[in-house]
């Protein structure tokens, strides 16, 4: 089966009138700077939407844009064309801060992909609210018991540890967390990546159900990330403390 | 941001901290979370089975100081009331009583879901005859 790809809309440059793909910056004509359509980040930078990404090609990208929309550059130019590149600029800061954080572009693509994980919760509870019952839990009751019994341990470590002036065995424990926590979030950073690979390959395929089920999985996985990060910060906390 | 009085009041003396036997048929628990901050929030509550009165509430929450102050104010509230009044508590009126800004809404959420939790909990080791367990609004006491 053949894909025949739709042309996609051109965009006439404002200033020689020649006609540029729809998300160019510049006229390969004239190198006019071209008008801001708002768009997603992926497409600003002119990558495809995927999770994996080369940040040093993003980085180099961002820099190079860096200094061509610079309104410095502008100043002497028409106005629509000062605030094009006030406008270029602000999205370019943006889009880089959250694609080249591997979380914030997890996040980010989920949300383009229909997942807002914040909204996740306050769903479930407002539906909860609606029909009166409880609430039905977007992590598995089981994580949320450990995750109190963890926080119960620490507390108890810490208050170990403030009787006593640096209690050996307190501190050894709260160590041993440390580690146990860093080593959970370094085997959910590996398993996001498995995710990123598998969501890519399935959108590479055209394969939406692999892609849908490789999304749920993300959301639980970022989802008992954020506990285990509050846990390695609060004891990483005491242990200073 | 500054937290209120208030906040500061419940968070510095934080009513009903505590635990109670989660076995206990009186008892209802309700464990809820916040993934996108990671608080984590118990409240407990202790029912009259004859009242349906909520004789005590107990909370313990890691978390933020709004979180706190908002389960430690959510036992204050339902302690004397039924079940039934104690689910018209709705996530608003803690915001309103403790004047927290709009990025700690989902506190007040959490709180209102743990009365809920606990509440469901305790319906569901009560079943009362001709209600099923999950009866959205309960049948007129008799």
């Amino acid at each position: 089966m053949t894909v025949v790809a739709e042309p996609s809309k051109k965009l006439i440059c404002w200033s020689c009138g020649s006609e540029n793909d729809a998300d160019t910056q510049f006229c390969a004509n004239c190198g006019k700077l071209q008008p801001y359509i708002p768009a997603d980040y992926f497409t600003f930078f002119g990558l495809p939407r995927r999770f994996q990404l080369d940040t040093a090609a993003l980085e180099k990208q961002f820099y190079r844009l860096s200094r061509k929309f610079h309104p410095d550059l502008y100043a002497r130019a028409s106005a629509d064309e000062q605030r094009w590149s006030l406008e270029k600029s602000s999205v370019l800061n943006d889009a880089w801060r959250t694609l080249r954080d591997p979380l914030a572009r997890t996040e980010y693509l989920l949300g383009l992909a229909g997942i807002r994980l914040e909204e996740q919760s306050r769903n479930a509870s407002d539906r909860a609210a609606e029909s009166g019952t409880a609430k039905q839990p977007v992590v598995p009751p089981d994580l949320l018991e450990e995750v109190f019994e963890l926080n119960m341990q620490l507390e108890e470590m810490r208050m170990a540890r403030a009787g006593g002036a640096d209690d050996p065995e307190a501190r050894g424990s709260l160590e041993a967390a440390k580690q146990n926590f860093s080593a959970q979030m370094e085997t959910s950073q590996q398993d996001l990546q498995r995710l990123w690979i598998e969501w890519d390959s399935a959108a590479n395929a055209n394969d939406e159900e692999t892609q849908q089920a490789a999304q749920r999985k993300m959301v639980d996985l970022l989802n008992r990330r954020s506990y285990i990060r509050n846990l390695l910060r609060d004891v990483e906390a005491a242990l200073k403390g | 941001m500054a937290y209120s009085d208030k906040v500061i009041e419940h968070y510095n003396n934080p009513r009903n901290v505590g635990q109670m036997d989660k076995n206990s048929t009186a008892v209802g628990t309700g464990l809820v979370g916040a993934p996108e901050c990671g608080d984590v929030m118990r409240l407990q509550i202790q029912v009259n089975p004859e009242t349906r009165v909520i004789e005590d509430a107990k909370f313990k929450t890691f978390g933020c100081g709004s979180a706190i102050a908002s389960s430690s104010l959510a036992t204050e509230w339902v302690k004397g009331k039924t079940v039934d009044e104690a689910l018209e508590i709705k996530n608003t009126d803690i915001v309103k009583e403790l004047a927290l800004p709009p990025v700690k809404i989902h506190c007040s959420v959490l709180a209102e879901d743990a009365i809920r939790a606990a509440i469901g909990d305790w319906k569901k080791k009560n079943v009362v005859a001709g209600e099923p367990a999950s009866a959205p609004v309960a049948v007129a006491a008799n």
